[in-house]
């Protein structure tokens, strides 16, 4: 299984990830984190168009999240 | 009798508003929490002989310091001390929702987990051991569907024997490491009291919740470099930063008692999925977006011009009686302007923005303006909002006041001024009457479209200019997106009731009052002085005629009244024989722009301050005349 780390806004649909980390302010980790995107959280990605935010699978429920968002969390992709 | 006191807790979209309805009937009261610009809905059981009074905090994901409804939330509980607090809990999304009960355990108080949309977990072919999650959160849990009103008995009685009796405080414990730290920062702090446990102190003092270390500074400085040390210790073990590894430790019991509890069936492909699909797709997504959005003003704008016309012919056929009564003197002229504003009030709001709320309620409820709002989401980002703002906008075509008011779904300051600012923009239904009645009769529906279209790119224009003017960082969209749903009709009706109250509450006064004044300046022929003053503006520079003048004043109190005082002043309701196609276009434009009405301005002073409201009412009237005198230039070229 070859593992590799790239940002979540990255992922394409339907690939799987595991948060490794979160950059950006307090404010920005907490409400993520709040959300349930805690490092070691496995995700999937659900949509990722090019107009729109991203939509992700994460604790069994959908979550959308800014294009800026996504961009500021890295994970590991499972394949 | 006994008083008790219940206050609802849980995550937005969980039913928590259903309950609070089905609990508390019409006995509700809906306000905002002192000094805040956060609903607070209030309301009272009366049960056995019990008076059961219920309080509904905001929808919020967790008890940071992150938003003003999570501050509002948690200093409620610990200060108030509510007898019981009910979690209201989707069942179907077990592992977040609990993630927020843990933390309302914290907080210490009785507490009843309502473990709401049952129907869901048959549906889903999910199960849940119900018995399993009480033993483990230490509480009781009374399963529930709220829609149909099931288990909301038994959760009243639960309720009533709680307050009763004896609460004893569940313990559940965080991992080792982090517990232990926790368990010695708890000793350090046993000199301090305050409203909140001592538990609760310790954790969020660990996360590094700002508030609760002001608070505890405040009565011994040293204990904070206590906390430096312990908060340390963990983000040496875990290797993350201190409120990452509070959220992941509680992320990680909420995950081990989710798996324990529930178990899923087999997955299908369900109709929703596909509907979702669909609709959030990259081009027929948009297709269906722009196709509702049209459907709907269509129908709303046809629906209620005929009913409006009706509703209007039948009211005023009660000024001939009137004046059998009262004559026709100045006094009962006065006193029908009264009676007027009245009219004018209901014929907007019963044949437009009641259904028009109706319908947006229902598309809310379903879950379909959610995906509006991912599909708008990179246009809003050009105005510096994010794709929930699309919703307060939405709301502006029927009234800004509510849109204002909607405008509070936005979490930061900032974002609100902008989004409240863009919403002033735009036309609501009875700028749309005039736009309707004028533009659209007498020129062409194409060039009524136009308007809508150049304020669409004006809209845009100035909210990237204020998200460029105002300092600060965007907040990005995050956004739960629940799976499509029925609507539950009692809640839809509901929510556009509140929303109409808005508008009555703040309007309706407002519009009376300057209907009077309006009716004054016309009966003691002031208005045609005004109208001299006027002048520069509106002949020379808007290319209006001189009677115009006063209409624009009228527009001031509700922007319909400029097309009644138009006729009355132009001496005939066939725009067509006193306006050119041109001056109509211009005038319609001006309207449309020029100030929010009064009761906008009044809802701009509730939600932001007064300066700013005086600052962005000042601003859209030059900008109005400015763009006005401009259209005329170019369309006389």
């Amino acid at each position: 299984m070859t593992e590799k780390s790239m940002k979540l806004i990255d992922l394409k649909e339907g690939q799987k990830g595991i948060i490794i980390s979160i950059s950006g302010g307090r404010n920005v980790i907490q409400r993520l984190t709040d959300m349930g995107l805690t490092p070691g959280t496995e995700i999937k990605m659900l949509r990722n168009g090019p107009l729109c935010p991203v939509e992700i699978s994460v604790r069994g429920f959908n979550l959308v999240l800014g294009n800026g968002l996504a961009a500021k969390i890295l994970v590991k992709v499972k394949e | 009798m006994k008083k008790i006191t219940i206050a609802l807790a849980g995550n937005a979209n969980v039913g928590k508003s259903v309950i609070f309805n089905r609990l508390t009937g019409l006995h509700q009261h809906i306000g905002n929490w002192p000094g805040k610009t956060v609903e607070k809905a209030e309301g009272t059981l009366f049960h056995i002989d019990y008076t059961i009074d219920i309080i509904d905090l905001p929808g919020i994901y967790s008890l940071s310091t992150f938003s003003m409804e999570e501050l509002i939330s948690r200093d409620y509980i610990a200060k108030e001390k509510p007898d019981v607090v009910i979690n209201v809990v989707d069942a179907t999304n077990l592992e977040r929702n609990l993630y927020f009960t843990l933390q309302l355990l914290e907080l210490g108080r009785p507490m009843i987990i309502a473990l709401n949309q049952m129907d869901l977990i048959k549906k889903k072919s999910m199960r849940i051991d119900i018995k399993k999650l009480q033993n483990f959160l230490g509480v009781p849990v009374v399963p529930l569907i709220a829609t149909q009103g099931k288990g909301i008995h038994d959760l009243v009685h639960e309720a009533v024997e709680l307050a009763k009796g004896e609460y004893e405080k569940p313990k559940i414990e965080y991992g080792k490491e982090v517990e232990k730290e926790i368990q010695k920062l708890i000793k350090s702090l046993n000199k301090i009291k305050l409203d909140y446990p001592q538990r609760f102190l310790a954790i969020k003092l660990l996360e590094g919740d700002e508030e609760i270390k002001k608070l505890v500074e405040e009565v011994d400085q040293n204990i904070i470099k206590i906390v430096e040390k312990h908060a340390k210790k963990i983000e040496c073990f875990h290797g993350h930063d201190r409120s990452t590894v509070i959220a992941s430790e509680r992320y990680k019991i909420a995950n081990e008692i989710a798996k324990d509890c529930v178990s899923l069936g087999p997955s299908r492909v369900k109709f929703s999925d596909k509907l979702d699909e669909i609709t959030t797709h990259g081009v027929w997504g948009y297709l269906i977006m722009i196709f509702s959005v049209v459907t709907l003003f269509f129908i709303i704008f046809t629906f209620g011009n005929f009913f409006s016309d009706i509703l209007v012919g039948s009211l005023m056929s009660l000024h001939s009686i009137f004046e059998q009564y009262f004559g026709t003197g100045i006094a009962s002229n006065l006193v029908w302007g009264v009676v007027e504003g009245l009219i004018a009030g209901i014929t907007i709001v019963l044949p437009y923005i009641l259904p028009f709320y109706i319908i947006l309620g229902l598309l809310e409820d379903s879950g379909y303006l959610s995906r509006i709002a991912f599909l708008m989401d990179r246009f809003m980002h050009k105005i510096g909002l994010h794709g929930k703002a699309f919703i307060p906008l939405m709301l502006g075509y029927g009234c800004n006041v509510p849109a204002c008011l909607g405008c509070r779904i936005m979490e930061t300051k900032r974002e609100r001024l902008i989004a409240i600012f863009v919403t002033t923009l735009i036309p609501c239904a009875a700028v749309t009457t005039v736009i309707l009645g004028l533009v659209g009769k007498y020129v062409g529906l194409n060039w009524a479209l136009s308007l809508y279209v150049i304020d669409l790119i004006i809209v845009f224009i100035l909210g990237r200019i204020a998200f460029k003017v105002f300092p600060g960082e965007p907040t990005e969209l995050i956004m739960e997106m629940n799976d499509y749903r029925m609507p539950d009709l009692k809640t839809v009706a509901k929510q556009a009731w509140f929303r109409i109250k808005d508008f009555i509450y703040i309007a309706f006064p407002l519009i009376i009052v300057c209907s009077f004044i309006i009716k004054v300046l016309d009966v003691t022929n002031l208005s045609e002085t005004i109208e001299n003053l006027m002048k520069p503006i509106t002949v020379d520079w808007l290319g209006l005629p001189d009677f115009s003048g006063i209409a624009l004043i009228a527009g001031i109190p509700r922007k319909e009244l400029t097309l009644i005082m138009l006729a009355s002043h132009g001496g005939t309701t066939n725009f067509g024989a006193i306006l050119t196609p041109v001056q109509m276009i211009v005038f319609s434009l001006v309207t449309m722009l020029y100030i929010p009405c009064i009761a906008t301005i009044a809802a701009l002073i509730k939600e932001i301050d007064w300066k700013k409201a005086m600052f962005i009412t000042v601003f859209e009237i030059v900008f109005a005349i400015l763009v006005g005198g401009v259209a005329f230039r170019l369309l006389t070229l």
